[in-house]
């Protein structure tokens, strides 16, 4: 697999704090939401204020939604930790590539205010254009001077996989050198009230640990430089193999296909939304995985930020297991298909 | 020697237009030069300016709720399956890659803003269920029975084009057998409001690359494009309609809504879907341009179309179909690669409607008055978008 697509440099903004590499893999516990007044308390997996100014010098934020923020941060994080060097790289040949599921909408809201307050006629020119799901990977060529390929996608359950994917292709067919893959959401709180009016939290919620049932949402953003194969990257932290997501058929097949002969050592889960000790893609894992590979359940954290999680999944499965060799991401959920990725982690 | 396998070619177009259900009408229209822009406080009281809409849009009655956006989606995607008789068996393992930047806030209103819990339990949690862009291409998927690689596109204008570019992409990674890839928006007050405070919006009909231009239109639509390896194709006896002989994308990295002035990010990009394309400047004979109307954008689209044709032996001709039925944005790159297409397959080259002074270029004609005659073997679609997005896409015909 030494001359796939390698994952050069990691820059994150999540829950764990705004971070240049690997991260802990603590276990984390949902903390009391403060971003908005709740009648009764709320808890979710947040990203704590910061100054982006203080990580990312000379970084113009005001009047972004927090997700362009987190965008510009963790990319800077992650050029900066895959050791690149902008000055010496064709621009227009480096792609953006950002997935999210809900896009901006902090500032979606924010027009509505606007339109609910003012009328339709009344609303706001600047806000406009930054509720666009676009924005953010816009943010991130205009700040870095990034010319090549600017793309955002969305993918019910497997935006990040997807995007991991399609910026591997761009790689391999010609069509950049080098690429920025993003993914990421925030909550806000319709966002936060429509899961809960929808009755899909979790009871960890609302301080209540007893039932497993549903999920807690969880915000953050994840960035990793794609490099080629053939390019000196002065860190690499795991080559991308084959990798597949679709809506349908049948999963087992599907990631067995990505391996033939081989098995995995590793096979970490990245499905979302539902408790990690019974879903299907686990017994999937653990099928693919054999009795000599070490399995490793979705993560909670990761698991709240929805169809934008998998590269928060897969950045703590890097962190999990350096060194792992031959592994093997897996997402499968029975209302979206499956999600398969090959990769050696260094 | 053309590699089959590595040649993507169009086999089916599926369309939702102002004009009505299907490409038929659509050429029709188009062919007529018939402006189907009207007064915007028809459909919605209170607001200036004119907008395209569709009308007669079949409801899909499975019990659940989709947005006008899936819906439009749905329609056009429907069109290509029937009209060009593909097999539900050809589309199980089949993708989809559709371009949206309005997606479900078609369902939306200032309400939420007021209190979101409320909004939700007084009937707002279907509706928001349609709010993810990703519905859109999930929508067409569950519609149709599609099981392959489903992602919907969002990069504001420019998304319908990179749709098809993506699309093109999984083909040659082998990622499915087929890829339904397009666009699909619906007016909303939403994007009315928000052109409209940007000024952005003319307060009547468009007037794309006139020197008296003062803005653009709002259109809706859908388009699909049923894309697939030549091989593919000629194993399964399919027509093609049209071959996607180069794509690219670029960003200008410049601004976060104007685009470069000097047109140079754009310029690339064309310059590099011709030379995947393997074309010269001279044997693209006709370029559909993005063309909104807006100041700004039709002078810098000039310009990127003198840089990227020089040496050209005469004026590469453009023109901007948003004149006939507005800007329907993430749908609009994949509605004029089908117009595109018709172009090439009519050997018309359409006008710009109401285009009386022309913006002056020595190295760009624009074409305006009556439709033009004449043989088109090879023809380009541009798209470009807020955030500085562009994108080309080359189309050909097959050579027997």
């Amino acid at each position: 697999m030494s001359r796939l697509p390698i994952i050069s440099g990691i820059g994150s903004v999540t829950p764990y704090g705004p971070l240049a590499g690997l991260v802990s893999c603590d276990a984390l516990q949902p903390s009391a939401i403060t971003a908005w007044e709740t009648a009764e308390p709320r808890r979710a997996f947040v990203v704590e204020p910061f100054r982006a100014a203080s990580i990312v010098p000379g970084v113009k934020t005001r009047r972004l939604d927090r997700l362009s923020t987190w965008a510009l941060v963790a990319s800077s994080l992650a050029l900066r930790d895959a050791g690149v060097n902008l000055a010496q790289v064709d621009r227009s040949r480096v792609a953006v590539f950002f997935a999210t599921g809900l896009g901006c909408v902090e500032l979606t809201e924010a027009f509505y205010q606007s339109a609910s307050a003012n009328g339709w006629a009344g609303t706001d020119p600047i806000t406009f254009p930054e509720t666009l799901t676009n924005s953010p990977a816009s943010h991130v060529a205009l700040f870095h001077d990034l010319r090549g390929p600017n793309l955002t996608i969305s993918s019910k359950c497997f935006a990040a996989e997807s995007a991991l994917l399609q910026a591997a292709s761009l790689l391999r067919h010609g069509q950049a050198q080098l690429a920025i893959v993003l993914a990421g959401d925030t909550l806000t709180r319709a966002v936060y009230e429509w899961y809960e009016t929808a009755g899909l939290l979790s009871s960890t919620c609302f301080g209540d640990d007893s039932s497993p049932e549903g999920f807690v949402p969880a915000e953050g953003l994840v960035a990793m430089v794609l490099e080629p194969a053939g390019r000196q990257a002065a860190r690499a932290y795991a080559a991308l193999g084959a990798g597949r997501w679709a809506t349908g058929g049948d999963a087992r097949k599907g990631a067995e296909e990505l391996f033939g002969e081989t098995r995995a050592n590793f096979v970490f889960c990245a499905g979302n939304g539902a408790p990690c000790d019974s879903t299907p893609e686990l017994c999937l894992a653990r099928g693919l995985g054999g009795d000599a590979a070490t399995v490793y359940p979705a993560q909670p954290v990761a698991a709240g930020m929805g169809e934008a999680g998998g590269l928060l999944h897969l950045l703590l499965a890097l962190s999990k297991q350096p060194g792992a060799g031959e592994a093997l991401l897996v997402a499968e959920s029975a209302h979206c298909g499956y999600a398969a990725l090959r990769l050696e982690i260094f | 020697m053309i590699d089959a396998q590595k040649t993507i070619v169009v086999t089916g177009i599926g369309v939702a237009s102002p004009y009505g259900a299907g490409l038929a009408r659509l050429r029709a229209g188009l062919l007529a030069g018939e402006c189907r822009l009207k007064p915007a406080a028809e459909l919605y009281p209170g607001f200036q300016g004119m907008v395209a809409q569709v009308r007669d849009l079949p409801p899909v009655g499975d019990g659940h709720r989709y947005s006008r956006t899936d819906r439009l989606a749905m329609a056009a995607a429907r069109d290509a399956v029937v009209e060009y008789s593909i097999p539900s068996s050809l589309l199980r393992p089949s993708g989809i890659v559709m371009a949206s930047t309005v997606a479900g806030l078609t369902e939306i209103d200032p309400g939420i803003a007021q209190g979101p819990a409320a909004w939700y339990r007084d009937g707002g949690l279907e509706r928001a269920g349609s709010y993810p862009v990703s519905r859109v291409a999930a929508s067409v998927g569950e519609h149709l029975g599609v099981q392959g690689p489903a992602c919907a596109v969002s990069v504001a204008c420019a998304s319908g084009a990179m749709a098809i570019a993506l699309g093109a992409n999984l083909l040659l990674d082998g990622a499915a057998p087929m890829i339904l890839a397009g666009g699909s928006d619906a007016l909303c007050p939403f994007t009315l409001s928000g052109f409209n405070s940007l000024q952005a919006l003319d307060p009547e009909l468009c007037r794309p690359f006139d020197q008296e231009r003062k803005g653009l239109n709002l259109g809706e639509g859908a388009a699909v494009l049923v894309l697939e390896t030549l091989r593919h194709a000629n194993e399964r006896g399919a027509r093609v309609l049209a071959v996607l002989r180069g794509w690219a994308m670029t960003n200008d990295a410049s601004h976060p809504t104007a685009p470069r002035k000097d047109g140079l990010g754009l310029a690339c990009c064309i310059g590099r879907a011709m030379e995947m394309a393997e074309c010269g400047v001279d044997e693209i004979g006709y370029v559909n341009a993005h063309g909104t109307g807006t100041p700004l954008n039709d002078i810098a689209e000039t310009h990127a179309y003198e840089r990227a044709f020089e040496g050209r032996r005469g004026p590469i001709p453009v023109s901007s179909t948003k004149s006939y039925f507005g800007h329907c944005l993430g749908a609009a790159g994949a509605l004029e690669a089908a117009i595109t297409i018709v172009a090439m397959e009519a050997g018309a080259l359409f006008p710009t409607l109401r285009l009386t002074t022309p913006i002056e270029s020595e190295r760009v004609e624009l074409l305006h008055g009556a439709v033009r005659r004449e043989a088109l073997p090879m023809a380009m679609s541009v798209s470009a978008g807020f955030g500085g997005s562009n994108a080309a896409l080359v189309f050909g015909r097959l050579q027997s």
